[in-house]
């Protein structure tokens, strides 16, 4: 358990692994921007040779993507269809005195549907969960929300919390299995039984559990006092973000494809959205 | 060595209960002076006071009577303003227990900088503090690790750097040593006898290991919310039956001293609580029969 | 015969991942009955991995863990070979019949618990009950015994541990750490296995709490007369409660035998970078003095016979 790294940071050395935190958020931001853009076929293809680009950048294994649209399969698959049967067109592909009449705008439709939802998940995943650790997110977040403190919103407060959450993860994890462990040498069963039974059998998972977390917290706690801490007032930090060069040439080439993106929906090659 | 760095008269601290009126006395008048530069070690059996005594050091818990004046400040009779209690926690660093219940960031390096950043020390001292104190716990190879994966001895290093970026003048080591493995023991150990003697550092060794306290300058033996005896660990070794008394032993080399002496074998010397004072005196006495 | 025998036991964890490690490497042992067993050895020396696998929480990699003779880990085929005969079985439908197998496997792990108690380092954590009585009661009733059965286990085990009858009705919640530990290595006994394991049990206790524990240990080993094995990281605490010692390093089984036999290798220990105890350390430096001392020491009491032994006799010789 100790060795699985949660979420889907993948470690490698990439270009893309070695941009600023902030920049990942923020060109994820405009790529989503650039998935709604498209509007032709030319442009959609574009989009599609983009993300392309990134996976190669990125250097994460083509299955590990695969593997992470799986759970969205079901999602495509029923919009696509939706798309497929209620969409209106002129081109009727369908006979006449069919009940059900598919249109070819609603293939097209459902294919742009799937392609951009495809290249949202895929590329946001490049950017953000895959080459990105949790702590690195939370770290710019707090950075690129901080204008917001002027207004009361407590940026940094909620960052502290997302980092301790992600330091207990582990450890509240092995202790789980810990706990669950000694249970089950006492005879306890979690696997049989009615649904109540089931669910009355995780108490002496749960209670423990709370228990231990609440003791850890109130260790925590007088560990941080005893550290100085006191909220983010006046606060330096270790490692502060900077921008380097590579960080405004792909915000540049994100921007640039946005651009593309446009004007290639002029192209009249094959179908237009509406 | 002369001067005091905590003084502490009559200190008294009581728990409530959880619906606020009883109120159970954890300690109950302890009057001890610590000195600048000092190891002490604190002895005691589980809920003899030892830990509540630690932690109103840095005003974790507020004594409910007496006074303590820690590095020259008055910290009782007043209520302390927020700047006052910085200054006194940046001066008196605590490491806990668990390892794992003190670190607060994800990267070593990271959770070290987390008292100095606080404490808003700027760049480029922020880093030159980071990495020395790194170095001086041995674990500068880590720095870039996730703390969940080392083992305890090394999170317990990794907690005593993240104070000792603070800069403190004394560390008070609450049971420390307690859930680590022989290894870890060592290891935490021998941090702590570098941090006193090359860096001046006054230590509090809250514990109840024999053995471990052997290796202080001067013992202080808690029980029942009160201070039973304090003296070098000869001094208090030597008082075996008080110790068992109150739910304590002696280190194994003592023990054979005092079962020695007991059937009447006469050992001259005081030193008996570290084997190699202990073999010192043993070989006077086999030198001189055979 | 001996109670738990090992043959050739490997387990290996994270198998095909980038993060595997070898924790038993082809370990065979036998583990006498009605005996305290320790188990000594460094933090990953393999010796935590081994007592999960005496209840049947992991399975081993390769090789087999018997219990009187009998393998603790039941397979499907196991079950089948055993009831493919009987004429009950074979008027099952298919599914019926897969699905009885299966509530037999599970019937035989939750025994296999009851018959070998496992008490976790720190198990502290793991009480979760209203009262310190139903805490201990878990495991019997878990059992499926009668109130009155369950009721005699929990006085039984209170007993046993120095659990006070006064604490039975508080949460377990109030209680001091050491009164804690009591409780839940009670709440094991309660079950009265025969065979019981203890990870570090007194770790972090100080050393009245710690020689509760052991006193209570001991006193349901001798009661009883059912098997204790003992993994520990103190050799002051083997030498004076086990009867056998076995020492761990890397994965393996590097010494077995009586506490006297193992111990008395004392230099070897010492060369594996054990926590010898200190009074051997004083030995050791007095016959690197030149003093005819036995260096295979380490209890106060012989090293209090030994030196008495040179001392007075040097007396004597003096004399003459």
């Amino acid at each position: 358990m100790k060795s699985v790294t949660f979420g889907q940071y993948y470690p490698a050395e990439s270009l893309i692994h070695r941009l600023d935190p902030r920049t990942k958020v923020l060109l994820a931001l405009f790529y989503i921007v650039c998935t709604f853009l498209c509007k032709s076929l030319v442009s959609f293809a574009a989009l599609v040779a983009s993300v392309c680009v990134l996976v190669l950048l990125s250097r994460i294994p083509m299955r590990l993507i695969l593997r992470s649209l799986r759970p969205i399969l079901f999602i495509i698959a029923f919009t696509s269809l939706i798309n497929v049967f209620m969409t209106k067109g002129e081109h009727l592909l369908t006979p006449e005195n069919w009940a059900v009449k598919i249109y070819a705008e609603g293939l097209w439709n459902a294919l742009f549907m799937i392609l951009r939802i495809m290249v949202l998940i895929v590329g946001t995943g490049i950017f953000l969960t895959y080459t990105t650790t949790p702590i690195a997110l939370t770290d710019a977040l707090e950075q690129l929300l901080s204008p917001l403190k002027k207004i009361k919103v407590p940026v940094h407060d909620f960052a502290m919390m997302m980092t301790i959450a992600l330091r207990f993860i582990p450890t509240l994890t092995e202790e789980t299995e810990k706990i669950m462990n000694a249970q089950k040498a006492r005879g306890a069963d979690f696997t049989s039984g009615s649904l109540l039974a089931r669910a009355k059998a995780l108490v002496p998972i749960l209670v423990p559990l709370f228990v231990s977390a609440f003791n850890r917290a109130f260790d925590l706690a007088s560990a941080m006092e005893c550290r100085c801490y006191h909220g983010g007032e006046g606060r330096t930090r270790l490692n502060v973000l900077r921008y380097r060069a590579i960080d405004w040439v792909m915000m540049g080439a994100v921007i640039a494809l946005g651009v593309t993106l446009i004007l290639l929906n002029s192209c009249s090659f094959g179908f237009v959205l509406g | 060595m002369s001067n005091s760095y905590i003084h502490a008269e009559g200190l008294c601290f009581s728990y409530r209960d959880n619906d606020g009126k009883e109120e159970h006395p954890a300690l109950k008048g302890v009057s001890v002076d610590i000195y600048e530069g000092e190891y002490v070690a604190v002895l005691g059996h589980n809920g003899s006071g030892k830990s509540t005594f630690a932690k109103l050091l840095n005003m974790i818990l507020e004594p409910t009577g007496g006074t303590l004046v820690v590095g020259g400040m008055e910290l009782t009779g007043k209520e302390l303003t927020d700047d006052e209690l910085l200054q006194l926690r940046r001066n008196v660093g605590m490491v806990f227990q668990n390892p794992d219940n003190q670190l607060v960031a994800t990267i070593v390096e990271e959770d070290v900088a987390f008292g100095p950043e606080n404490l808003g020390v700027p760049q480029p001292e922020l880093r030159k503090r980071v990495e020395d104190a790194i170095a001086a716990v041995g674990m500068t190879s880590y720095a870039h690790h996730e703390p969940h994966r080392l083992s305890g001895g090394q999170k317990q290093r990794i907690a005593i750097a993240g104070i000792i970026a603070m800069m403190p003048k004394c560390i008070i080591f609450d049971e420390s040593t307690a859930m680590l493995d022989p290894n870890g023991r060592k290891e935490v150990l021998d941090t702590i006898r570098l941090l006193n003697r090359d860096y001046g550092i006054t230590v509090i060794n809250i514990t109840h290991y024999m053995n471990e306290a052997a290796e202080a300058d001067r013992i202080i033996v808690m029980n029942d919310g009160l201070v039973l005896m304090e003296g070098t660990p000869d001094e208090v070794f030597a008082k075996r039956e008080e110790l068992v008394a109150v739910g304590l032993e002696v280190p194994q080399c003592a023990a054979l001293i005092h079962e020695l002496r007991r059937r009447g074998v006469l050992l001259e010397g005081t030193g008996i609580s570290t084997p190699e004072a202990c073999v010192e005196l043993l070989q006077r006495a086999l030198k001189a029969r055979t | 015969m001996d109670k738990i025998y090992l043959e050739n036991v490997s387990y290996i964890y994270g198998e095909g991942t980038p993060f595997e490690q070898t924790a038993l490497d082809g370990v065979s042992i036998g583990i006498r009955a009605g005996c305290i067993t320790g188990i000594i050895g460094h933090t990953g020396s393999g010796k935590s991995t081994m007592m999960q696998l005496l209840n049947g929480l992991a399975a081993p990699t390769s090789g087999k863990v018997l219990l009187d003779g009998y393998d603790v880990n039941t397979t499907f085929e196991d079950v089948f070979d055993a009831w493919k005969s009987l004429p009950e079985y074979q008027n099952l439908s298919k599914s019926a019949a897969k699905k009885a197998i299966r509530t037999e496997i599970r019937r035989r792990r939750k025994e296999l618990c009851f018959r070998v108690g496992l008490v976790m380092q720190y198990p502290e954590y793991q009480l979760f009950e209203e009262t310190v009585y139903r805490d201990i009661a878990f495991g019997p009733q878990n059992m499926g015994l009668s109130e009155e059965e369950i009721r005699a286990r929990v006085l039984e085990a209170a007993a046993f541990t120095g659990v006070d009858t006064d604490w039975l009705e508080k949460s377990p919640f109030d209680l001091s750490g050491g009164q804690k530990r009591r409780v839940a290595l009670a709440g094991v006994i309660a079950m009265r296995p025969e065979v019981l394991v203890l990870d570090e049990p007194a770790a972090g206790l100080d050393p009245r709490g710690r020689d509760y524990i052991f006193d209570g240990i001991k006193r349901y080993q001798r009661e009883t007369g059912s098997t204790v094995l003992i993994v520990s990281h103190s050799m002051e605490d083997m030498a004076r409660y086990s009867d056998d010692v076995i020492v761990m390093a890397n994965a393996k089984v590097l010494m077995h035998g009586p506490c006297e036999e193992v111990f008395s290798r004392i230099r070897e220990l010492s060369d594996i970078g054990l926590d010898i105890p200190q009074i051997t350390r004083v030995m050791t430096m007095l016959k690197e003095q030149g003093f005819p001392v036995s260096e295979e020491i380490y209890t106060v009491d012989a090293a209090v016979e030994e030196l008495y032994r040179l001392l007075v006799k040097g007396k004597g010789g003096n004399a003459t």
